[in-house]
């Protein structure tokens, strides 16, 4: 267990390597946007960070759903270490979002369906890790969790459908102007590759960091069966 | 036409992305790190009393 | 046939149950209401409700009582429930697991139907303004649907917590936000004598909600009471 397997540790040199790739290809490769300016180009880390937290919601339902069926712990871990790391990666994407709006639609925040959507997302796996942490017995922390990752990550697509359908017939009143339309541009194939790069190389290091968490959770296991065994 | 001067918050968003990313595997350090260390002082309270 | 008249029966007595109980107590109910009227006074004054704002307010402050009033009932019914050891009797009971968790929902949706059927009326009286229609009835009751099978679902979650009095609307809000959205526009409409059939959007997708997640909510209830 304390021995890192080799494979994770290429692993982790090949999700460092390319993680500092995509950042110079975001800095350097990528032109700069002709309005925006630099903000511009926190755009490719803020998508690919919004991907990796929708992947790892989807993720942990499915693994909530795999549990339900088969009772097995180790689904537990998966899919509360999915949990775990989409949140931090969530949060990056709404914060850089906001960083990106206030130059650009001149507010830190909008109620645009998007942005809000994602933060409603974040509030659902915080609610998640609340609901856990209420729970003493082991079992029954692991099984609410897997119904709540499911019923969860089935509300984000609606909430997402209410609120667009919520703008369409309602025009934004204060403002006055769609706020998609001020800040959109047109990707030239520089910024896509940049874009799609980034998509990549934050996939991995989901996979490297979900590799660790998971390894993390085996190793409380085995400490707290420690633990017990000692208690006897 | 010239670009909006952004470069503050070019800094800032990749400063959260990075300060995010690095918390988040420093937690999965320390976290190691204290198991660890729990783990050591058990073993140890293992083998004295066995 | 059998098994169709035996779930049929459970799911009868579980109603049965609660609505006696509550006969006899009260206090559900009354907790309900009382909470209710106490949500509308308060945003009468924080909010000045004259005749201009209540247009635009008016479903909001229906919804978020409703809604308030809600989680009182739920974590109340479940609560009850668990203190007398009543779901542990329910549960080793040899019925449908399902019949359980639609015998609460129905129950729940009950009181809550009541709750509205009295706030309803106390708020056009107070206001001196019939907010009363077909159209409204029915996003009430699409709306308390969808928000009773998820919340009955996360309530007999909530209340094996050790935090449960504050988990509930923890866990709930943002899962029905959806609901709430769509029912919020649409009571919206119907105050404001938007025609039917411009409001049929808003009617479909709760509709759909309610079909989502009680489906769902109903094929996960086994794992949340099994033990």
């Amino acid at each position: 267990m304390k021995e890192k397997p080799l494979k994770l540790k290429i692993l982790d040199w090949v999700t460092i390597l390319l993680f500092l790739l995509a950042t110079a290809m975001v800095f350097f490769y990528a032109p700069m946007e002709r309005v925006m300016g630099a903000v511009q180009k926190v755009f490719y880390f803020h998508v690919a960070a919004g991907w990796v937290g929708m992947l790892s919601f989807f993720f942990a339902a499915v693994a909530g759903i795999i549990y339900l069926v088969k009772k097995d712990e180790k689904w537990d871990l998966i899919g509360y270490s999915a949990i775990e790391i989409g949140i931090v990666f969530t949060l990056i994407n709404v914060v850089t979002g906001a960083i990106w709006a206030r130059p650009i639609w001149n507010a830190w925040w909008t109620w645009d369906p998007r942005l809000t959507t994602a933060t409603i997302m974040e509030l659902v796996y915080f609610a998640y890790l609340m609901l856990r942490q209420g729970i003493d017995d082991p079992e029954r922390r692991q099984r609410f969790g897997a119904v709540y990752a499911i019923v969860g990550f089935l509300s984000v697509p609606l909430t997402f459908f209410s609120i667009r359908i919520f703008r369409t017939i309602h025009p934004v009143v204060i403002g006055g102007n769609d706020p998609t339309a001020v800040g959109a541009f047109d990707m030239t194939p520089l910024m896509l590759q940049t874009l799609l790069f980034s998509i990549l190389v934050f996939s991995v290091l989901f996979i490297d960091l979900m590799w660790h968490r998971i390894r993390l959770g085996q190793y409380m296991n085995r400490v707290d069966e420690l633990k017990m065994r000692l208690q006897d | 036409m010239e670009p909006l001067n952004t470069i503050n918050y070019f800094i800032a968003g990749f400063a959260v992305i990075f300060g995010a990313i690095g918390i988040y595997i420093a937690s999965l350090v320390i976290r190691w790190r204290n198991l660890r260390n729990e783990e050591e002082i058990l073993s140890e309270v293992d083998n004295e009393t066995s | 046939m059998q098994a169709k008249t035996s779930f049929i029966k459970a799911l009868s007595a579980v109603i049965w149950k609660d609505l006696m109980t509550e006969l006899r107590s009260k206090e559900l109910i009354s907790g309900m209401l009382v909470f209710s009227l106490l949500v509308i006074f308060i945003f009468n004054f924080s909010l000045e409700m004259d005749a201009r704002t209540r247009n635009s307010v008016t479903a909001g402050v229906i919804w978020v009582t409703l809604i308030f009033a809600g989680t009182i009932g739920l974590n109340r019914s479940m609560a009850v429930e668990k203190d007398r050891g009543c779901l542990d009797g329910l549960l080793l009971a040899p019925v449908d697991r399902t019949a359980i968790y639609f015998g609460k929902s129905i129950a729940n949706l009950i009181f809550m139907l009541i709750v509205a059927a009295i706030i309803l009326p106390v708020y056009s009286l107070l206001y001196n303004n019939n907010v009363i229609s077909l159209g409204l009835i029915l996003v009430i009751l699409l709306g308390s649907e969808g928000y009773v099978a998820v919340g009955t679902l996360l309530s007999s979650m909530a209340v094996q917590a050790r935090t449960r009095d504050i988990l509930l609307p923890i866990l709930l809000f943002p899962v029905i936000i959806p609901i709430l959205i769509a029912a919020v526009k649409a009571s919206n409409g119907f105050l404001n004598g938007v025609p039917f059939n411009e409001l049929m959007t808003w009617i479909y997708l709760l509709i759909a909600y309610d079909v989502i997640f009680t489906s769902v909510a109903f094929m996960v209830f086994d794992a949340i009471v099994e033990e």
